[in-house]
């Protein structure tokens, strides 16, 4: 799979204050990254400077092979983008915005229209065409604002919270819409709510403060993570101090969540504890589920 | 793309009835102006007639245009940039393949193909008059271009104000005050001197009557490069933070 987006050492300040620190970030065609994290965690900076709509303080964001900031134009017709608000026009039929929207994106009238219809059709817009944007739901509105988006047939489209202030099967057609995008795509989004996140992305970045706090795939554990259960009832400064042993967190009576370190070996672990002679119960690997991670991530310390 | 941009401005307005309203009442206003310039004119005994009739509409008729532009142009300028960062539709174009000196130039453009109709309607009442009288022609051309040439300043004194508030009221009673200072520039102040330079009105008042001057021409257009270079370096500046 082909790199499409590439961000080095992404950073922003604002009046000498670090709202984003470093951040390194990749997209490949068939990606649908999350950017997760509280509200002011930095997601919306983070999206803004990856579009191209704010300038990074430090750093580099490559679109296609070319760089964000010494090559602007031909990063930004790579990108589709939907704000956090969606920069719809009210007094426009949605008709009418999406032919300005394909027009100031440099299409010629005939494939103006051509895009029209298919962006209608991808977001199910077919109905509502030739209706006044204001007096669409908040739904409908948020599919004009994807409809804008992925227009032009963007390589990286990026949505910041795309599903918010929908209902639930809003929500599911705008998740399958952004699964379908994905085929061909790369797709970032953003969201503070965790199912979203779990439903739709393959690989995650939760950030806190502006802060990375993780970053990794969503469908592997990422962390080196064990349940042990024990027959006696060793104190949890014993288990931590054993040489693979990272964390170790008491569950309940005789079981433990053990991390290890990094290129540890379980067996390694077991043999220590069999040395002790704590009655080794029960060692099964634990995949953290994302609420997990999130919590781990943004309670303190690194998953 | 500053045509594209340009064209796009111009449709969204003309969907408007702002637009058409302010058409309605500009050509009700200059249509009276000019049937009260003529009235008069023709009433003159011949030897009050110190001007000619061209003269007397160049004064008049394009005196009050010059009005209604100053009245017209806050209230198109004051939601370009303005209402578009409030809403959020700047972002469209922040994010699209339109580099920020497309953007301003497109808005800009815009605004001057709105201000179009305005800035001929004096002529095309004046033209009227062909049929009846010989008219100076090159008179009612100076006149147009005085014309253009004040839409083309306060256009861009109205895009900076509009830049520089999020509220378009603001930016509009912005836009107004320092219309009026430029036109007010010359009032107490040292003939000869910068301040008075600065005012429009004597600037203008050369074209009304006919006389093109090279030095007017580009008291206009430095103005109007040094407002859309403060609009640029604030849009510049709204991207960097």
């Amino acid at each position: 799979m082909s790199t499409l987006l590439n961000a080095k050492q992404l950073q922003r300040s604002f009046h000498s204050r670090l709202v984003v620190e470093p951040l390194d970030l990749q997209l490949s065609t068939g990606d649908i990254l999350g950017l997760l994290g509280p509200n002011g965690a930095g997601k919306s900076t983070i999206m803004r400077m990856l579009c191209g709509d704010l300038a990074p303080s430090g750093g580099t964001v490559e679109i296609g092979g070319d760089d964000l900031l010494q090559q602007p134009l031909p990063c930004k017709r790579r990108i589709g983008f939907l704000p956090e608000r969606p920069p719809l026009h009210h007094d426009q039929t949605v008709d009418e915005y999406l032919t300005d929207c394909a027009y100031l994106r440099g299409m010629d009238r005939s494939a103006c229209k051509t895009a029209r219809l298919q962006s209608k059709q991808q977001c199910g817009l077919e109905s509502v065409g030739s209706r006044l944007i204001r007096k669409l739901s908040k739904g409908y509105q948020q599919r004009v604002g994807l409809a804008q988006a992925i227009i032009h047939d963007p390589q990286v489209v990026i949505l910041d919270e795309p599903t918010d202030g929908l209902d639930p099967a809003q929500i599911r057609q705008v998740r399958e819409l952004i699964r379908s995008l994905a085929e061909t795509r790369g797709v970032i989004l953003s969201s503070h709510i965790l199912p979203e996140i779990q439903a739709t992305c393959n690989r995650v970045v939760i950030l806190q403060d502006g802060r990375t706090v993780y970053s990794g795939d969503l469908s592997t554990p990422a962390s080196p993570c064990y349940r042990i259960g024990l027959e006696q009832d060793p104190d949890e400064v014993l288990i931590a101090a054993l040489s693979p042993v990272t964390s170790v967190e008491h569950l309940h009576t005789d079981y433990f969540r053990v991390t290890l370190k990094t290129g540890a070996n379980p067996s390694e672990l077991s043999r220590l504890i069999l040395e002790k002679g704590w009655g080794l119960i029960e060692l099964t690997p634990e995949t953290l589920s994302l609420e997990q991670r999130y919590l781990q991530a943004t309670t303190g310390g690194e998953s | 793309m500053i045509r594209r941009l340009a064209w796009v401005e111009w449709k969204r307005v003309m969907r408007t009835p702002l637009a058409w309203v302010m058409l309605a009442v500009s050509l009700c206003l200059l249509s009276w102006q000019f049937l009260g310039t003529l009235e008069a004119f023709v009433g003159m005994q011949t030897g009050d007639r110190i001007l000619g009739l061209t003269h007397h509409l160049g004064l008049q008729l394009f005196g009050l245009a010059a009005v209604v532009l100053f009245i017209i142009t806050p209230i198109l300028t004051m939601r370009v940039f303005s209402e578009a960062f409030r809403s959020g539709t700047y972002t469209l174009l922040s994010s699209s393949a339109i580099s920020v000196s497309d953007i301003l130039l497109g808005k800009f453009f815009g605004i001057l193909l709105l201000q179009l109709p305005f800035v001929l309607m004096p002529a095309g009442l004046s033209l009227t008059l062909t049929t009846g009288t010989t008219l100076d022609l090159g008179l009612i051309a100076a006149a147009t271009l005085g014309l253009i040439l004040l839409s083309v300043l306060y256009t861009a004194i109205g895009l900076y104000l509009s830049i520089l508030s999020e509220n378009p009221a603001v930016a509009a009673a912005g836009a107004y005050g320092l219309s009026l200072l430029l036109s007010l520039l010359d009032q107490h102040t040292a003939s000869g001197g910068f301040l008075h330079w600065l005012a429009w009105p004597s600037h203008y008042l050369n074209l009304q009557m006919g006389l093109v001057h090279s030095g007017d021409i580009a008291y206009f257009l430095l103005l109007m490069l040094f407002f859309l270079g403060l609009s640029y370096q604030r849009l510049d500046q709204r991207r960097c933070g």
